[in-house]
C-alpha cells in the first residue's frame, strides 16, 4: 500500500489541489452553518426585517455553491488522479512485458497477465478515487471544525477531544474482527459462486445423465443456506456500525447536555454560538465515520496493489542487441551457451556450429530442452553464459531488426491476430505487398484455393471474432507468411498429430523449398525429417547428448539407435 | 424496465422482508429527521426560557430519536439484505431451469468460454437491484412526503419548497441521468473488451510479433487501446461525480429556500420564530438521505444490462420434440447429412451417408477439423442438421426429445465435467441405484481400482490427471448400462496398452452392444467392424481395417504418416 501512496503523491499538483479544495469545502461547511444560524438568530431573536437578512441569505447561497463546487472538484480530482495513476501502472506493465524475453516462452502465464492488466490495475481504483480524497479531507476539515468549535465554546472542544478518539479506537478493534469475518465470507461467497459455476459448467454432463431437474432445487436450497450464513456475518457487521453510531450519538448527547446546561441554567452562552456548535459537532463525527468506510475501500485495493508490485519487481534480463547488419546466408554457432530460469529448467552449456544452408534436426523426448535451445538460438532468450555467434559476430553486436528480419519461426500452434487474412500474411513486412506476390505465397503454402473460396478472399476477417481456422489451415497460413518474408534462417516445430494429408504434403514441400535458400533448424518428430537432416542434435534432460548425421548416430550412439528402432518396430512394412 | 421484469417479480416474492425493509427504512429516516427537528426546536426554546424541563426534554428526546434512528437503520439493513439474498437464490434456480433445456447447444453457439462466469457475475451484480435501485427512491420519497406533510402544518410555502426539491432529487434527476447514461453507448464496456482482446493478442502472440518485428507497433496499439479504455472510464467517473454533486447541490438549495421562505414569513410575523430553526433542520434531515440516489442511475443501468444479458442467453425455445427412441437395440441410418456452423460459408459435413447395424463396432477417423465431432453432435441431437436425416431404428431422430435419446446411450465426450465432491458422487450421476460393489466394478474395469470411492474430487476434476478423468468418464458410461455407446476420443490421454485392455474388456463384456468411437489415433482399429474416414466434412472411405489398408488410399496415407511420427 506504501507504493500506491507514492504513486498518488507523485501527482503532486492534484494532491495540492485536493488539499485546496478540502480547505474550501471546510470553509464552506463552516460558512453554511454560520449563515444559517445567523439568519435564524436575526429573524427569530432580533426581529430583523427580511431586507436586513437578504445579504446574509446571499452569503449563504454563496457558501452553498462553494461547498457544491468544492465537493465537485474533490470528486473530479479523485477520478482523474485514479485514471492517471492506473494509466501509469498499465504503461509500466506493458513496457515490462514487452522487454521480458521470457514472455515468448512461458505462454501459460498469458491469461494471468491479461488479468493483471485489466482487473488488478482497476482494482486499485478505490484507493485513488475514494481513499486518497477522503484521507485529505480528514486531515483538514475536522481540524478546521474543531478550531471553530474551540473558539466558540472551548468546553465542547474538550469533550470532543476526549470522546472522538473512541471512534477510531472502536473501529480498529471491532473493524478488524468484522473485517476478518467479512473476508472469510467473501471467500465463501467466491466458493459459493464457484459451486454455481460448477453446476453450470457441468450442465451438459448433468443433462446427458438426466440429472438436470434435480439440480434446480439444490441450487435454491444452497442459495438459501448461504443466505443464512451470510446474514450472520452481516448482522455482526451492521451491529458494529450500530455501535459506532451509538458512540457518536452519545458524544453528541453529552455535548447537547453541556450546551443546554450553559444555555438554560448558567446562561453563559447565547443562542448563536450554541446553535452553531450544535450544527458543527455532527458534521465532525460524520467525517470521522466516512473516513472509516473509505479505509475499507483502500484495503480492498491493497490485494491488487500487492499483485502489481510483485509483478513489476520481477527482474528480467532482456536480450541485448547491437547495430551490425546481418547478411544472408546465415551461419550460426553456439559457444558454451547455457540457459537457466530461476530454479526451473536448465539448459546445460552447448557448443556447435550450424553452417549456412544446412538443415539440423533437434531430437529428444518432451521436456528435454528442444524448445529452450531453439529459443536461445533465435535470440528470444538470453544465454545465461556463453555466446551465440551470428556469421561469426557475437549476437549482442548484431542489430535486432536485421536479425529478426532474416528469421521465420513456425510453431506447432501459431497465433493468428484479429484482422484479415492478408494482414496476417504480411505481418511485419512493413512494405506494400502486391496482390501477385501475396497470391504466389498463398499458392506455395497451399492455402490459395481456400482463400479464393471465401466470399471475402484475402480480406476475410480471422482470429478473434473472425472466422475460425483449423490447425492445418493455420499452419499453411503461417507458411505463406514465411514465403513472403523469404528468411535466411528458418526455425520449425514439426506438428505431432492431427494434420490432414494435404497440409502434410504442403508442409513437406514448403519446407524443402524454403530450405533451398535458408539455414533450417527443426524440432523433428518425423523419421523422414530426421534422416534427411544434415545434422542431428540429440537432447536429453537439457544436455546435448550427441551430434552427428543419421548414419553416424546409428553407428555410434546407442540411445539414438534404440529410439529409432523402437519407432520402426512393428511398422517396418510402412517405412521406406 | 422490461429487462428487469423477472428480477422485479422474483424480488416481490419476498413480500414480507421487502415490506419490513421499507418500513424500517422509513422509520429510520423519520427518526433522523425528528432528531434534527427536535434539536432545532429545543435549542430555540431554550434560548427563550430558563425552564429545566426544556433541558430534560431536550436531552431525552435527542437520546430517544438517536437511538431509534440507529436501531431502525440496523433492522432495515438486515431485512433488505435478507430479501436480496433470497431473491438471488430464486434467480439462480429460475435461470438454471430455463438454461438447462438449452444446453449444450447454447455453449456451442456462444463460443466465448467466459459465458458461464459472466452469467455468475451478472446474477451476482443483480444483488444491487433491490438494495440500490428499487428501494432507495421509495424510502427517501416516503420520508420526504412525511416531511412535507409535517411542514405543511406550520407553513405551506416551506412545505412547497421541500416538495419541489423532493421531486427533483427523487424523480427528475435520477430519471434524467439514467436516460443520459443509456444514450451514451456503453463506451466503457466496449473499450474494455477491445483492450482485453488487444492484451491477449499482445501476450499470446508475443513470439510471432517479436519475430515479425511487429512488437513495437503492437505495443503502441495496445497503449492506445488502454488509453481509450481509460478515457471511457474517466468519462464515466466524471459523469458519476456530476450526478453526485448535482444531487447534493439540489438538496442544499431546497433547504436554502426553506430557510429563505421561513425567514420571510417570520419577519412578516406569519410564522413564530420559534419554529424556524426546527423546520430548516427538518428539511436538512430529510435531504440527508438522498446520497444513495446519486448512485442509482449507474446501478440501474448495470442491473438492466445484467438482466438483459441473462435474458438473452435463455431467450429461445427449447427443442419441442417429445418422441422416444424405439425399444431394444437399433440400427443407425444416416442419410445425406449436411451441417454448416452458423456464420460459416463452408459445410462442416457434406452429404454423409452410412448405416451402422445394431451390435456393430464402428470407428470414425480423420484429421482434426474433418467433421468427426460435428457428426457426433448431430447423432446426439445437440445440433440440428441443415439437410439429411438420422434414424434410430424405425424412427427419425428429429422427432425425439434430447433427453429421451440420451437416456438410451452411454456417452463419453471429449470434455467431461466432474463436480466438486467425491469419486462416488461423480459416479452416481450415472446411476443413483448402483451399490458400492457396482461402483467398484466400474472402477476396476477402467483400471482405476486404486481410487477410493470416498476420495475427494475438486471442481472440474482438477486433482485428476487427464487420463484419470477420461477413464472415470468411461466408468460412468459403463454404470449407465445402455446398449448404444457413443465415445468421442475417449482415451486420447490414456496410454495405448491400458486403452487397448479397457476396450478388450468392454467389447468382450458387451458383444451385443453397438459402439461408435471417434478417434484421431489410428492404432488399434484392427478389431473394428467398420472404419469411416472423414476429410474436410466428406466421408471419403469406409471399410474394415484390412480393406482400407489394401486400398492404399487416404487412410493408408494417414496411417503411414502416423507411423513416421515420434510422439
Amino acid at each position: 500500500m506504501g507504493s500506491l501512496k507514492q504513486m498518488a503523491y507523485s501527482q503532486n499538483n492534484r494532491i495540492r489541489l485536493l488539499f485546496l479544495a478540502s480547505l474550501a469545502k471546510g470553509l464552506a461547511m463552516i460558512g453554511q452553518a454560520l449563515f444559517f444560524v445567523w439568519v435564524a438568530d436575526e429573524v427569530f431573536l432580533k426581529d430583523a426585517a427580511f431586507g436586513e437578512v437578504m445579504p446574509l441569505l446571499a452569503a449563504l447561497l454563496g457558501v452553498i455553491l462553494l461547498r457544491a463546487g468544492a465537493s465537485y472538484a474533490i470528486g473530479r480530482l479523485g477520478v482523474t488522479l485514479s485514471v492517471e495513476a492506473r494509466r501509469r501502472l498499465r504503461r509500466e506493465l506493458i513496457a515490462a512485458y514487452k522487454d521480458n524475453p521470457l514472455q515468448g516462452s512461458i505462454a501459460g502465464q498469458s491469461g494471468r497477465k491479461v488479468g493483471l492488466l485489466l482487473e488488478a490495475v482497476d482494482g486499485t481504483d478505490g484507493y485513488f478515487s475514494k481513499y486518497i480524497p477522503q484521507m485529505i479531507q480528514s486531515y483538514t476539515i475536522p481540524l478546521m471544525l474543531l478550531g471553530v468549535i474551540f473558539y466558540l465554546n472551548w468546553t465542547t472542544g474538550l469533550i470532543i477531544l476526549i470522546t472522538a478518539p473512541f471512534i477510531p479506537l472502536f473501529m480498529a478493534i471491532v473493524g478488524k474482527r468484522t473485517k476478518q469475518k467479512a473476508d472469510e465470507k467473501v471467500e465463501q461467497l467466491a466458493g459459493f459462486s464457484g459451486a454455481f459455476l460448477d453446476v453450470l459448467q457441468g450442465l451438459t454432463t448433468l443433462r446427458l445423465f438426466g440429472q438436470a431437474k434435480r439440480q434446480s432445487d439444490t441450487i435454491r436450497d444452497n442459495s438459501l443456506k448461504f443466505r443464512d450464513s451470510t446474514m450472520e456475518v452481516l448482522k455482526s457487521a451492521f451491529l458494529s456500525s450500530l455501535t459506532l453510531e451509538y458512540i457518536s450519538m452519545l458524544s453528541i448527547g453529552i455535548i447537547a447536555l453541556e450546551i443546554g446546561l450553559r444555555l438554560v441554567v448558567f446562561d453563559s452562552i447565547t443562542f448563536f454560538p450554541a446553535f452553531l456548535v450544535m450544527l458543527l459537532v455532527p458534521d465532525f463525527f460524520n467525517l470521522l465515520k466516512e473516513f472509516g468506510s473509505a479505509f475499507h475501500t483502500a484495503r480492498g485495493s491493497a490485494a491488487s496493489a500487492e499483485l502489481l508490485t510483485e509483478e513489476l519487481a520481477k527482474s528480467h534480463q532482456p536480450v541485448v542487441w547491437g547495430e551490425t547488419p546481418v547478411h544472408a546466408p546465415v551461419e550460426l554457432s553456439l559457444e558454451q551457451a547455457s540457459f537457466q530460469y530461476g530454479e526451473g529448467f536448465q539448459l546445460e552449456p552447448a557448443s556447435f556450429k550450424l553452417e549456412a544452408g544446412t538443415s539440423t534436426a533437434l531430437v529428444g523426448v518432451s521436456g528435454s530442452g528442444k524448445s529452450t535451445l531453439l529459443n536461445v538460438m533465435a535470440g528470444l532468450l538470453p544465454a545465461t553464459s556463453g555466446r551465440l555467434l551470428i556469421n561469426g559476430i557475437p549476437q549482442e553486436q548484431v542489430s535486432e531488426d536485421e536479425w529478426f528480419g532474416q528469421l521465420s519461426y513456425i510453431t506447432q500452434d501459431p497465433y493468428l491476430f484479429a484482422g484479415t487474412i492478408k494482414e496476417n500474411i504480411i505481418l511485419g513486412t512493413g512494405r506494400v505487398v502486391a496482390l501477385q506476390e501475396l497470391m504466389a505465397a498463398a499458392q506455395k503454402a497451399g492455402i490459395l484455393e481456400l482463400v479464393e473460396s471465401l466470399p471475402g478472399g484475402f480480406d476475410t476477417m480471422i482470429g478473434e471474432a473472425g472466422r475460425g481456422l483449423s490447425g492445418g489451415e493455420k499452419q499453411r497460413l503461417v507458411l505463406a507468411r514465411a514465403f513472403i518474408k523469404k528468411p535466411a534462417l528458418l526455425f520449425f516445430d514439426e506438428p505431432t498429430a492431427g494434420l490432414d494429408l494435404h497440409t502434410e504434403q504442403v508442409l513437406q514441400q514448403a519446407i524443402e523449398e524454403l530450405s533451398k535458400e535458408a539455414t533450417v533448424v527443426t524440432i523433428a518428430h518425423r523419421l523422414h525429417t530426421i534422416r534427411n537432416a544434415s545434422r542431428i542434435i540429440v537432447l536429453d534432460g537439457g544436455r546435448v547428448e550427441a551430434i552427428g548425421t543419421h548414419e553416424e548416430l546409428m553407428g555410434s550412439f546407442s540411445p539414438y539407435r534404440s529410439m529409432i528402432e523402437a519407432q520402426q518396430g512393428g511398422t517396418q512394412a510402412w517405412v521406406n | 424496465m422490461g429487462e428487469l421484469k423477472t428480477v422485479f417479480w422474483l424480488t416481490l416474492k419476498e413480500k414480507r422482508d421487502v415490506a419490513l425493509a421499507v418500513v424500517f427504512g422509513f422509520l429510520a429516516g423519520l427518526a433522523g429527521v425528528a432528531l434534527l427537528g427536535a434539536s432545532g426546536y429545543l435549542i430555540s426554546k431554550a434560548a427563550l426560557t430558563a425552564q429545566m424541563t426544556t433541558l430534560v426534554v431536550m436531552a431525552a428526546s435527542l437520546k430517544l430519536f438517536g437511538f431509534a434512528s440507529a436501531i431502525t437503520r440496523y433492522a432495515e439493513r438486515l431485512f433488505s439484505h435478507r430479501a436480496t439474498f433470497t431473491m438471488l437464490g430464486h434467480l439462480r434456480s429460475n435461470f438454471f431451469e430455463r438454461l438447462a433445456p438449452l444446453a449444450p447447444n447454447i455453449f456451442q453457439r456462444h463460443q466465448s468460454g467466459d459465458l458461464l462466469s459472466r452469467i455468475v457475475g451478472d446474477v451476482e451484480s443483480l444483488q444491487n437491484f433491490l438494495l440500490r435501485v428499487l428501494y432507495p427512491p421509495i424510502v427517501v420519497g416516503m420520508v420526504l412526503v412525511a416531511t412535507v406533510f409535517f411542514t405543511s402544518f406550520y407553513s405551506l410555502p416551506m412545505a412547497l419548497a421541500i416538495f419541489v426539491g423532493a421531486i427533483l432529487v427523487v424523480v427528475v434527476l435520477p430519471a434524467f441521468f439514467a436516460l443520459r447514461r443509456r444514450k451514451k453507448t456503453h463506451a466503457t464496456g466496449q473499450t474494455r473488451g477491445a483492450f482485453s482482446a488487444q492484451s491477449a493478442e499482445f501476450l499470446y502472440g508475443f513470439k510471432d510479433l517479436k519475430i515479425h518485428l511487429a512488437l513495437d507497433q503492437k505495443s503502441a496499439e495496445l497503449q492506445e487501446s488502454a488509453q481509450r479504455y481509460e478515457q471511457a472510464q474517466q468519462n464515466e467517473g466524471l459523469e458519476e461525480n456530476r450526478v453526485q454533486s448535482l444531487n447534493a447541490l439540489v438538496a442544499f438549495l431546497a433547504s436554502f429556500f426553506v430557510l429563505a421562505t421561513g425567514a420571510y414569513f417570520v419577519s412578516i410575523g406569519e410564522l413564530p420564530g420559534l419554529y424556524l430553526a426546527m423546520l430548516v433542520m427538518v428539511s436538512l434531515g430529510a435531504f440527508e438521505n438522498v446520497g444513495p440516489l446519486a448512485a442509482l442511475p449507474a446501478y440501474y443501468e448495470e442491473s438492466r444490462i445484467a438482466a438483459r444479458r441473462l435474458e438473452e442467453v435463455v431467450d429461445e425455445q427449447p427443442d419441442p420434440s417429445t418422441g422416444d427412441m424405439p425399444e431394444g437395440p437399433v440400427d443407425i441410418e444416416v442419410e445425406r447429412l449436411s451441417y454448416r456452423y452458423p456464420n460459416d460459408g463452408r459445410l462442416a459435413l457434406d452429404e454423409i451417408t452410412f448405416q451402422l447395424p445394431q451390435g456393430s463396432k464402428t470407428a470414425i477417423v480423420g484429421p482434426s477439423g474433418s467433421g468427426k465431432s460435428t457428426l457426433l453432435q448431430l447423432l446426439l441431437k445437440t445440433a440440428e442438421p441443415e439437410k439429411g436425416s438420422i434414424r434410430f431404428g424405425s424412427e427419425a431422430l428429429s422427432g425425439m426429445a434430447q433427453e429421451n435419446v440420451w437416456q438410451r446411450m452411454n456417452v463419453v465426450l471429449q470434455e467431461n465435467h466432474f463436480f466438486s465432491g467425491t469419486i462416488e458422487s461423480n459416479l452416481r450421476i450415472a446411476n443413483g441405484q448402483a451399490d458400492a460393489g457396482q461402483l467398484r466394478e466400474a472402477l476396476e474395469l477402467v483400471q482405476l481400482g486404486h481410487l477410493e470411492l470416498a476420495a475427494p474430487v475438486y471442481e472440474k476434476g482438477r486433482n485428476l490427471s487427464g487420463g484419470e478423468k477420461q477413464r472415470l468418464a468411461m466408468a460412468r458410461a459403463f454404470l449407465k448400462g445402455e446398449q448404444l455407446w457413443l465415445l468421442d476420443e475417449p482415451f486420447s490421454s490414456v496410454d495405448g496398452v491400458t486403452a487397448q485392455s479397457i476396450y478388450n474388456e468392454l467389447f468382450s463384456r458387451h458383444p451385443q452392444d453397438t459402439f461408435v468411437i471417434i478417434s484421431h489415433d489410428l492404432s488399434r482399429l484392427e478389431d473394428m467392424d467398420r472404419i469411416l474416414v472423414l476429410e474436410d466434412g466428406r466421408l471419403i472411405e469406409q471399410g474394415t481395417y484390412q480393406e482400407l489398408m489394401d486400398r492404399r488410399g487416404y487412410f493408408h496415407g494417414l496411417k503411414k504418416i502416423e507411423e513416421e511420427v515420434f510422439a
